[in-house]
């Protein structure tokens, strides 16, 4: 397995393959501003969630990454995980009916992690395998099992994120897109670690 | 072909009754856990739910510890690595603002202590996705037994979001029904045992499953079933299956208008219109993250038995690609089973089970 490339989004900026490419660090509002810099048309941006928002980002970086020639409309599985599933989104949803006293559906559809990955289905005609998984703690050991189980069931690559906003303020999302190399290489959780490591640091 | 990987069910606790045998006979009755319950929607509507009224507090925490009590007595003898799965769309939702998954795994670890948790999330595809994950732990030779655990508990939270997208009926669940007007929001937790050591219980072989994306919609069912028919089309080819071997399909059906239109479709492109297939949600009730698990239970149950359930609430066809809907209790041998499910996120999974030969 090795990690074809990776990209890392946060308020403080954006970044793919270890290189910022856009400082947000002084925007007030961040994600807003590196989907601008991002130069993309994409209106339905505005209307998702942060998590969404975040992933949506640091895969538009990704897509000249992926592996040409490959049935990526079937065989790309997307593994995402985090900590705190949807809980930005939960809370801002019971304000709706508990303050408000008007359940909002706009936020409710937000209520749920995989959301994240069916924006990105949608967004690039994705078609293929997708599972959410709720975690105490970035793990790399656990990303690199669940990856090479999904290439061991025939899946070409797999598109890895940790995606968390919580309700504390904290945001990021480190995406890494991962396939099989013909050599057995070493193993991938040293690097991804380094990596995640790394950007929380910039 | 895989080594085998087999599975049985350990425990369920539903509306309906906290042992199997009780869901058996439920069932063979045709009797639903759904009730009026007074007060249960937004700003004190009545609603249908399928409530374990017996749980007056912490449904969540108390669901999944009874369960967890009847898993643990049939869950002996086994040796090896064992890890659990568990798969729920909200957790423990009662614990908004604060984590609603941070309760999960010490609870697990006072029944399986020290064994690796895993949390699955992914809306109401993530009881099938969990169970083929389980699978795929073990084909990697990572654990020799993953006990898979379905549950969501009813909440107002979950209620009122079913009620903001009019999604709810006001009646009963109506899988597949000309008449069917939304769906029933219910409660459970079901548990499940796959493993590479055949157990000693009654157990079915897991042949195969994927999961796919509709990459059309993020809260509402493709028209064209697309996604469900990728899935099905993989999880046939990983099993090495087709649809004329299918004796059964345990549908998902949550009697929405649309969902169920989509599957009907998916079905008919999948050549398996015409084969004898339900949606429990007449007695579940929508589980939500435990539905894949609870449905799957009740598939094995029909294997074990040879019994066909009817898809309780049908009465006339109603969806634009009819099907074989079960409408009353049959006896039939039934060796290969196709388990479906669809979900918010546009997500849908499949898995097939076997009877050994």
């Amino acid at each position: 397995m090795k990690i074809l490339a990776h990209s890392y989004v946060c308020p403080k900026g954006t970044y793919l393959n270890g290189n910022r490419l856009f400082d947000t660090s002084e925007e007030e509002n961040p994600l807003k501003s590196a989907y601008q810099q991002l130069g993309v048309e994409y209106p339905k941006f505005y209307k998702m969630d942060v998590l969404s928002k975040m992933a949506f980002i640091g895969t538009e970086l990704l897509l000249p990454f992926f592996p040409k020639g490959a049935d990526l409309e079937n065989d790309l599985q997307l593994i995402f995980a985090n900590s705190s599933a949807s809980q930005n989104t939960d809370n801002l949803f019971v304000e709706s009916y508990e303050q408000i006293k008007n359940p909002s559906p706009s936020l409710f559809v937000y209520t749920l992690p995989n959301i994240v990955t069916g924006e990105l289905c949608i967004r690039h005609k994705w078609y293929g395998e997708n599972c959410f998984f709720v975690e105490d703690a970035f793990n790399p050991a656990h990303f690199s099992d669940w990856a090479q189980m999904g290439l061991n069931k025939g899946n070409n690559s797999c598109l890895c994120a940790w995606v968390e906003a919580k309700t504390n303020g904290e945001q990021e999302c480190f995406l890494f897109l991962l396939t099989n190399s013909e050599r057995d290489e070493h193993s991938i959780e040293l690097e991804l670690s380094t990596l995640i490591k790394q950007y929380r640091n910039e | 072909m895989h080594k085998p990987v087999y599975i049985s069910h350990l425990s369920l606790v539903t509306p309906l009754g906290n042992t199997v045998e009780q869901h058996f006979d439920g069932f063979k009755n045709g009797i639903s856990g759904i009730k009026i319950i007074e007060k249960g929607g937004f700003q004190d509507t009545n609603i249908p739910l399928a409530k374990r009224t017996e749980i007056t507090s912490n449904r969540y925490d108390t669901l999944l510890r009874e369960a967890l009590e009847k898993a643990q007595l049939k869950f002996t003898g086994l040796s090896g690595k064992t890890a659990v799965i568990v798969s729920s769309t909200k957790g423990n939702i009662d614990l908004l603002p604060g984590d609603t998954f941070a309760g999960t795994q010490p609870i697990i670890h006072e029944f399986f202590p020290k064994t690796d948790t895993f949390i699955i999330s992914n809306a109401c595809v993530s009881g099938v996705i969990a169970i083929n994950t389980a699978a795929d732990y073990l084909l990697a030779g990572k654990y020799d037994h993953v006990v898979v655990i379905g549950i969501d508990a009813v909440s107002e939270f979950v209620s009122y979001g079913f009620q903001s997208l009019f999604a709810l009926s006001n009646e009963t669940c109506k899988p597949f029904d000309k008449s069917r007007n939304g769906t029933v929001l219910g409660e459970g937790c079901g548990i499940v045992l796959v493993t590479i050591e055949k157990p000693s219980d009654f157990a079915v072989l897991y042949k195969g499953g994927s999961s796919s994306n509709d990459a059309n919609h993020i809260s509402g069912p493709s028209r064209t079933g697309e996604g469900l028919v990728r899935s099905i089309e993989k999880t046939f080819k990983r099993s090495g299956l087709t649809a004329s071997k299918i004796d059964f399909v345990s549908a998902h059906g949550t009697a929405t208008v649309f969902n169920d239109e989509m599957e009907s479709i998916a079905f008919g492109r999948t050549n398996l219109d015409h084969v004898p297939l339900n949606s429990m949600k007449g007695y579940f009730g929508h589980t939500l993250g435990a539905a894949g698990v609870l449905e799957t239970i009740m598939s094995i149950v029909s294997m074990e038995k040879n019994i066909l359930f009817p898809n309780l609430g049908f009465k006339e066809t109603g969806t634009s690609v009819p099907l074989n809907i079960i409408q009353r209790i049959e006896s039939k041998e039934l060796t290969t089973v196709l388990k479906t499910a669809s979900g918010f996120g546009g997500g849908n999974a499949s898995l097939i089970l076997q009877k050994q030969s």
